[in-house]
């Protein structure tokens, strides 16, 4: 973490290997490192995040979304909403980014070992979930039943769709789609409902499962009695949390959420932390 | 051909000095005469650099500015003739706002030789290789611009404005504090007003319950404007206010009615008479009771008599050689921090999202360096151009003791001089800014 | 025995300073009402008597208003960074207030926390701090309040005490100090007092456990009615230390710099969906409370407050953290 005498500040020039367009208005990056010797000896967590930045635009935070298993480049997906993001969508391959990281807390999957894993998921919030499956379909035996339910407003909206049928085709792999009610077209052939309810219908059965759950507030918020019916901890369920950020290294005191700063103390919490938290996000 | 910056633009040591022009130009005159004079092989100097714009109209004053920072010595803004506006009356806006933007930059110092405003047509190929000529041999002359925000440290500069001597201020309360306190205690029992803002023991007092009147004071001490509490959304949502005004504040008001920032009838004024509250405005202050007033409280004795009169700091300013102002206000802004402080006391600064707080694109430079200080008071100051009402709290909330009272004053000048204008002063009048007049003065466009 | 050095010899070490090259800054008076420290360009200019405090802090030695990160090059497609974290100029703050130099010790926390900010660091090693102990103090001064007092030695590297003959005690604290006033200063038998300070307007405690247990309290709605939402108070303060790290393009010279932040400001945490967690004033008031009495104090074991009373002093409207906690203690 501490670099000596380094620029703290300073990002790492990144190379675009490729840019898909995931819906109308996100895309998904994958960057390599141009300095060999930082590809080298670069290392991070699934569910750690880092700063990426286009130069003359400014910097922007994203979740390293690609599994931290694969060495030949780190992934971000974002929505296009600010200056930033503007700047972000026009790369093509080739060009040059800037990447600082990696910073917070990840998914502690040693814990996690030995339990079934449930991944509940909203919309743009399946990028921090598509690392740690990824992970743990590539360490499989670590790992019991994994059940994912993701959502989006719409069927235009959902991302990384092509790997959601990848991931079903795993063994002891279970994926259920939804769009809110509304948002399915004519050939839908997924749930039609909010994920808190499409989750609740599923019926998972699971002894001890270690949930993770993103989404925003309002979907978390009706997600936990369920979770509760289901006797699950709330300790065994973890959630990341966002905030603006800029230096994402604790230091500019922009990012605190009552006590707890999400670059540095998260942005993986428990929901047990989360609900000890003040209404400061 | 060399166009390295020399330091002291001593002509000598200028052989071989190019001057750089940028030349902003509407797109329905200026620019097709400039096409024409290429068509027609009327040669003129290649110093030009030319920006085209649809309409004059539409050239804000910050690109004046940027285009010295970018290294530019001299600029000039060019468009239709009055009356052939292709959209009507865009270079009459432009107009009014150049008659007063030249004197916003006068005050800072700027060099006004480099400034050039002129009208050229479509069919002026001729005027514009006459213009750009002159303006490249002129601009050759006086060298490269090496003056902008530079602070004369070389020189020794940076002359202080004369300050009043320190006059003996003895604090009183004044009598009317009693009858304002129940006055109010009325106002809130009956449910007239849900809230008053009205002047505390150290700073203003918010008094939602009849039994709190106690904290409201009325002493020779009550500097600061209220009015502009009445734009903060915390105190919109209590309810109708009562607002305690001195008849300085209260122009604000007129001002906020006419720009439809409020309702006059879903405000209580109270309107107190005042003898002056020991600030420097108070002595050029002629208006001493409220006029517009739902109450008025208090009696005002009148001014009372100069007898050491403060020295008027604006006079001083421009008395001085405009290099040793951008020198004075170069040394000023060296202490901003850019605390906001001056937006935020500002009745009249009500934008949801002020202009250096957008960022698509990122306009004003916010960083508090030498020029991302220049371009927020020159962005500040010129968006209160004539709506300022002189209230001078954006003096008194400087934590770095900038005089910014002076721009405002350069610009309320300016609207009095040119258009009898005093903001605030009569509702009926039109505001400056956002009208414009047939024979506004031309003599500075060619 | 103790050490001393007069008014004039005071002054010739600042000149003798400047003359190598070091940036001075002490005390100066910018208007008839106003001083604030700035940096020395002659020793007349350094202010020793006649006030309480400046109005700023000496914050900016370590932490400048603007701080260039690093720049970037473009070209076509390529991009290549400039590392900027430069040897920083050697400076001498004199006549800083205890006030403010108790300050940089709480400052070090953040700034190394876990990563190591060498901006602030080089600037840090380069600066020695010479206070001068209070003669007296001010309405709106509360040091006693937070552990400190007008002789606190925290973060100065040597304290001067005023004898009231033209002439100051020097006490050497570090080596920095010692070498600073190295044969500059004359034996003597007088020794200095500092005044005794404010009496304790409240207790930090107390305003701890409030903000932590109070979170959602119409008082914080109650207090941020007259807050205007400036930076005043964030940018007076000695240890208030958010930043902004902006990119602005070509048009600012191709760098990445930070600015300082204020959490007053109402873009402070607004995200760029258009959600803000704190979009009213008074979660904004309470966040400044919480975080100089409650987080920083339960992470790093320090207040984040020196009670040098700046806020208070100079908030366009009367609020800051002494008219605020006094409220929570006794209100």
């Amino acid at each position: 973490m501490d670099n000596g005498n380094a620029n703290v500040y300073k990002p790492d020039l990144m190379e675009v290997v490729s840019v898909r367009q995931q819906t109308p208005d996100v895309k998904s990056v994958a960057l390599r490192f141009i300095d060999a010797e930082r590809a080298r000896s670069f290392s991070f967590s699934v569910g750690q995040f880092g700063i990426f930045s286009a130069f003359g635009y400014g910097e922007s935070t994203f979740n390293i979304c690609s599994s931290s298993n694969w060495k030949d480049r780190i992934e971000f997906c974002f929505r296009k909403v600010g200056r930033v993001t503007e700047a972000l969508w026009k790369i093509e391959e080739h060009d040059i980014v800037g990447f600082r990281g990696p910073y917070g807390n990840g998914y502690p999957m040693d814990v996690w070992k030995g339990h079934d894993l449930v991944f509940l998921g909203g919309g743009i919030a399946m990028p921090p979930i598509r690392c740690a499956v990824w992970y743990a379909l590539e360490n499989r035996a670590d790992y019991g039943e994994i059940t994912i339910v993701y959502g989006a407003r719409t069927v235009a909206d959902l991302v990384y769709v092509d790997e959601l049928d990848e991931w079903a085709k795993h063994e002891r792999v279970r994926v259920v789609r939804c769009v809110d009610p509304g948002g399915e077209t004519p050939d839908w052939k997924g749930e039609i409902g909010f994920v808190p309810h499409v989750f609740e219908r599923a019926q998972v059965q699971s002894k001890d499962p270690v949930v993770l759950v993103i989404g925003p507030p309002i979907m978390i918020k009706n997600t936990l009695p369920i979770l509760d019916k289901m006797g699950v901890a709330p300790a065994s369920v973890y959630t990341s949390i966002e905030n603006r950020m800029k230096c994402g290294i604790g230091k500019c005191g922009r990012c605190n959420v009552g006590p707890i700063y999400p670059c540095k103390d998260g942005p993986v919490l428990t929901m047990e932390q989360l609900q000890s938290l003040p209404a400061d996000y | 051909m060399s166009d390295e910056k020399t330091r002291d633009g001593n002509m000598s040591e200028n052989k071989g000095f190019e001057p750089k022009i940028v030349a902003y130009v509407c797109n329905w005159c200026t620019y097709l005469g400039a096409d024409l004079a290429g068509t027609t092989r009327l040669e003129y100097p290649t110093n030009v650099r030319i920006i085209r714009l649809p309409c004059t109209g539409r050239i804000d004053f910050n690109l004046i500015v940027k285009g010295f920072e970018i290294g530019a010595d001299a600029v000039l803004v060019s468009g239709c003739h009055p009356g052939d506006c292709h959209y009507t009356a865009g270079n009459y806006h432009a107009r009014r706002r150049w008659i007063l933007f030249r004197e916003l930059l006068d005050t800072l110092g700027f060099d006004l030789r480099r400034i050039h405003f002129t009208w050229i047509s479509a069919a002026e190929g001729k005027k514009w290789q006459q213009v750009i000529t002159e303006i490249t041999e002129q601009t050759r002359q006086l060298g490269p611009y090496t003056g902008l925000y530079a602070n004369g440290s070389g020189n020794g500069s940076g002359k202080e404005l004369p300050s009043s001597s320190h006059a003996p201020f003895e604090f009183k309360t004044l009598p009317a504090e009693g009858a304002l306190r129940e006055s109010c205690r009325k106002l809130l029992t009956d449910g007239t007003v849900k809230v008053v803002i009205g002047y505390g023991q150290r700073g203003p007092a918010i008094v939602t319950r009849a039994e709190d009147v106690g904290r409201l004071v009325w002493n020779n001490r009550c500097v600061s404007n209220l009015t502009t509490y009445l734009k903060r959304k915390e105190i919109k949502a209590l309810g109708k206010p009562a607002v305690i005004v001195k008849p300085c504040d209260e122009k604000s008001l007129v001002v906020l009615e006419k720009e439809s920032q409020l309702e006059r009838k879903n405000i209580y004024v109270i309107g107190m008479a005042c003898e002056g509250v020991g600030e420097p405005k108070c002595t050029f202050c002629t208006a001493r009771t409220p006029r517009f007033a739902d109450e008025s409280l208090g009696e005002a004795a009148g001014p009372a008599p100069l007898t050491d009169p403060p020295p008027n700091r604006f006079a001083a300013l421009m008395a001085m050689a405009p290099a040793e102002r951008m020198a004075f206000w170069a040394k000023q802004f060296d202490r901003c921090v850019k605390c906001y402080a001056c937006r935020q006391v500002c009745p009249m600064c009500y934008c949801e999202r002020c202009i250096v707080d957008k960022n698509r694109p990122i306009a004003i430079d916010p960083a508090p360096s030498a020029k991302g200080n220049f371009a927020w008071q020159i962005a500040r100051a010129f968006h209160l151009a004539a709506r300022c009402v002189g209230c001078g709290e954006c003096s008194r909330a400087c934590p770095a003791g900038i005089d910014l009272a002076l721009l405002n004053i350069a610009l309320h000048k300016a609207a009095q001089v040119n258009f009898g204008y005093d903001a605030g002063v009569d509702p009926a009048a039109e505001p400056v800014v956002g009208s414009y007049a047939l024979q506004d003065k031309e003599e500075f466009i060619r | 025995m103790s050490e001393i050095i007069s008014q004039s010899g005071l002054r010739q070490l600042v000149a003798d300073c400047i003359a190598a090259g070091t940036v001075v800054s002490g005390p100066t008076q910018v208007k008839p009402s106003l001083v604030l420290y700035a940096a020395l360009s002659s020793p007349n200019e350094l202010l020793l008597e006649g006030f309480v405090r400046p109005d700023n802090s000496i914050k900016d030695c370590v932490f400048p208003k603007q701080e260039e990160l690093y720049g970037y090059r473009i070209t076509g497609k390529s991009i290549e960074l400039t590392n900027n974290v430069a040897a920083a100029p050697k400076q001498v703050v004199l006549a800083a207030r205890p006030c403010d130099a108790a300050a940089l010790p709480i400052l070090d926390h953040i700034f190394n926390w876990d990563f190591k900010d060498e901006f602030y660091n080089r600037r840090r090693a380069a600066t020695t701090v010479v206070t001068l102990a209070c003669a007296s103090h001010g309405e709106n001064c509360f040091c006693t309040s937070v552990g400190l007092h007008p002789a606190a030695e925290r973060g100065s590297d040597a304290m001067l005490f005023d004898l009231g003959d033209g002439s100051y005690e020097v006490r050497c604290i570090t080596d920095k100090g010692r070498e600073l006033f190295d044969v500059k200063t004359e034996k003597s038998s007088k020794v200095g007092r500092a005044d005794a300070g404010p009496e304790k307007k409240f207790n930090p405690e107390t305003v701890r456990a409030f903000v932590d247990g109070h979170f959602e309290d119409p008082f914080w709605g109650q207090h941020a009615l007259t807050c205007v939402g400036c930076g005043v108070c964030a940018f007076t303060c000695p240890t208030c230390h958010c930043f902004d790290i902006v990119d602005a393009g070509p048009a600012a010279g191709n760098a990445r710099y930070r600015t300082w932040d204020s959490c007053q400001f109402p873009m402070f945490t607004a995200h760029a969906s258009g959600h803000n967690p704190r979009g009213g004033q008074p979660s904004r008031q309470r966040q400044r409370i919480l975080h100089k009495f409650s987080i920083y104090p339960n992470r790093f074991g320090e207040i984040l407050c020196t009670g040098c009373g700046n806020c208070t002093r100079n908030c366009p409207e009367g609020i800051g953290v002494l008219t605020v906690a006094t409220e929570i203690d006794h209100g």
